[in-house]
């Protein structure tokens, strides 16, 4: 009886088949036909548009020149003058991204470790608590920071109220703060700064280290380093020896997926860098948006500025591969 | 080398109290067995040993030394973990010379050393493939290896067999028991396979719920079982409850020569291995009606599952041993001699 009833469906089901796989088409060509309207065009636009020109008065035109180009690696002079201010926010941009992912990793590996060696429940409450905190937007944040770093609100003013600064004067390490501009005459000032610059972009990223680092480390099989202790290792040595090897793939990867996101950082460096320092994710705006309004150049940079992160990203892709062979 | 003993070694986990009072002495150059269910507390008191989880109360010595206090990384006793814990970024010849980079030997020495230890556990030309290029068993062989390179003066094996099938792990029990006996290091193996106990161990520990049941070489250990937990935990046994009554035992109405000293009308607890027990033609003493509900012939054994009045019985014979031919639904009887049978005080439990 079954093996009739399922003939029967089998000899069916070609027919019925046909309306399904059509409408399994369709869906599949709405869906690509909304990425490349989404993701690839705009994508487009933005390295078709520079190449094109901008015109005084006006906006831009359309056009295929390398003047865009040039002008951010050898400057608008070039060939009777070379200058690499583009270069150099592009240097300060990947200065940025690179210590702050670094720090970001580097103060959330510790945290993360001592998280999964925390109860089950317990891990759940912290990992609401970090996953909440990636809804609060950059400018909120930058903002906190801005009010604590302030000269007259916030930890300057703490320092002069509690005689900080005075006991900084006296033990003599007041000077070396001036020395790395974290003071002026009469107290120490924290912004603009590369310190609070970094400070706050470590800060910005540090909740997505400890969810990128989380699964990776709770995988960690304790025994690895129960085993190197039984033969002798201290803590450190375990760490150093059994610990980071073993986590390195995923440390790499938290690192590089943070840089990245840096490299676009915005209103941090706006807020806390100092103008000399500014990166070329704000002179992108400040040439697309900004005062400049010269979209061109600024999607000149920006295509500079995605190529670098991809170069990033297969190095690292590389490291990680040269990781996972040995 | 020296014994390895354990005073009043005890663990809670909050309230809960893994491991009792315990006083274990472990004989230089010995193979120990920890044998026991799982939860029963035998891991946590190897840990405890290697110095990985802090007794609530204890003192340890190793001979005359306290080591009580010493660090995992200071005791330096050599441990097989139950999943190898070999490390993966490390080539098979690294994971062995580990312990002898860490002791200050020059990378090189080190390495060296490894290959000859390698060889000993039949590894040679295996330093360096990855520990993903390796098979269970090979694994284990470089989890040993490793664990023994430092030549630590006790060696500790965590479940090191369960992650083999079972025909390998019966090679590398012999094959371990061989090893252990050529390297004469004092060995204390956690286990809950009993044939695993049984093969390697000098002197089985039997454990349950935190307490040691009893200590005492494999064979006393299966045929002078001192409690129906150890009875009914090391190999197969019958067991009968019942009242001790003058020199016997009333099961219902049935009364079993039992020789034993208890109060009369003592709740007791009749236990008797399928081999001691056997098939009669003739009535007699001990012996009870019996229909056979089940022959399981296994090849090198053959059990008959009997129905009785006391309840089911299971009579074990050796292949070739000419006992009588029964199939199920057969009439006979059962005979449980009297020096055969293990008596123990039955709890309310």
């Amino acid at each position: 009886m079954t093996v009739t009833h399922d003939t029967d469906v089998a000899a069916d089901s070609p027919v019925k088949a046909t309306p399904g796989l059509t409408r399994k088409g369709a869906l599949y060509g709405v869906l690509s036909a909304l990425m490349v309207v989404f993701c690839v065009v705009p994508f487009i636009l933005v390295i078709v548009i520079s190449f094109g020109r901008k015109v005084e008065g006006a906006a831009w035109v359309w056009g295929f020149t390398f003047e865009n180009y040039q002008r951010f690696f050898v400057g608008t002079l070039w060939p009777d003058e070379v200058t690499f201010l583009y270069l150099q926010q592009l240097g300060y941009s990947f200065y940025f991204a690179i210590i702050a992912s670094v720090l970001a990793v580097l103060t959330a590996l510790p945290f993360t470790l001592l998280l999964t060696r925390l109860k089950r429940s317990t891990q759940a409450v912290w990992l609401v608590i970090i996953l909440s905190s990636l809804s609060m937007s950059e400018v909120f944040i930058v903002m906190g920071w801005d009010i604590l770093l302030s000269n007259n609100s916030g930890l300057p003013k703490l320092f002069q109220v509690t005689g900080a600064t005075q006991w900084l004067k006296d033990v003599g390490w007041f000077q070396t703060l001036r020395d790395i501009g974290l003071a002026n005459p009469r107290n120490v000032k924290f912004k603009p700064s590369e310190f609070a610059t970094i400070l706050t972009m470590s800060y910005l990223v540090w909740p997505y280290a400890v969810i990128l680092l989380y699964p990776a480390l709770s995988r960690l099989d304790p025994s690895l380093s129960e085993a190197a202790r039984t033969m002798g290792a201290s803590r450190w040595t375990v760490t150093r020896t059994v610990t980071l090897p073993s986590i390195r793939l995923p440390l790499m990867g938290t690192t590089l997926l943070l840089f990245v996101f840096l490299l676009g950082s915005y209103v941090t460096i706006s807020v806390f860098a100092t103008p000399d320092k500014q990166t070329t994710a704000v002179a992108i705006y400040s040439n697309i948006r900004g005062s400049n309004l010269n979209a061109p150049f600024g999607s000149a940079q920006a295509v500079i500025l995605l190529i670098s992160a991809s170069v990033c990203l297969y190095f690292g892709h590389l490291l990680n591969r040269k990781a996972e062979a040995r | 080398m020296t014994d390895l003993i354990l005073s009043g070694v005890s663990k809670m986990f909050g309230n809960t109290r893994a491991v009792e009072p315990t006083d274990l002495t472990f004989a230089k150059g010995q193979l120990t067995a920890l044998l026991g269910p799982s939860g029963c507390g035998k891991t946590t008191l190897l840990r405890m040993i290697a110095g990985l989880e802090n007794p609530t109360r204890c003192q340890i010595k190793l001979g005359d030394d306290d080591i009580s206090d010493l660090p995992a990384h200071k005791r330096k006793f050599g441990m097989v973990f139950q999943s190898f814990a070999l490390f993966p970024h490390y080539t098979v010849r690294e994971n062995v010379a580990y312990s002898l980079i860490i002791e200050g030997l020059s990378k090189q020495t080190a390495l060296e050393k490894a290959e000859s230890l390698l060889a000993n556990v039949q590894l040679n030309g295996f330093g360096d493939r990855g520990v993903g290029e390796l098979s269970g068993g090979q694994r284990q062989r470089v989890a040993s290896a490793r664990a023994l390179a430092q030549e630590p003066q006790v060696f500790l094996l965590d479940e090191p067999m369960s992650a083999l099938d079972a025909k390998l792990r019966e090679d590398m029990q012999v094959e371990l028991r061989l090893l252990q006996q050529r390297l004469g290091i004092t060995t204390i193996v956690v286990t809950h396979d009993q044939r695993e106990a049984m093969t390697m161990a000098d002197t089985i520990v039997v454990m349950s719920n935190g307490r040691v049941e009893q200590v005492a070489p494999p064979q006393e250990i299966y045929h002078r079982p001192t409690n129906a937990f150890v009875a009914d935990f090391i190999g197969k046994a019958n067991f009968f409850d019942g009242l001790y009554r003058s020199g016997g035992v009333m099961i219902g109405s049935q009364a079993l020569e039992a020789p034993a000293n208890f109060a009369p009308d003592s709740p007791v607890r009749l236990a008797i291995r399928p081999e001691s027990a056997c098939l009669a033609t003739e009535p007699g003493q001990n012996r009870i009606p019996a229909v056979v509900g089940f022959v399981r012939d296994l090849g090198p054994v053959r059990e008959y599952h009997l129905t009785t009045d006391i309840g089911p019985i299971i009579v074990e014979y050796a292949a070739g041993s000419g006992e009588q031919k029964l199939t199920a639904g057969d009439k006979t009887l059962v005979h449980l001699p009297a020096e055969a049978l293990r008596i123990y005080p039955r709890t309310a439990a």
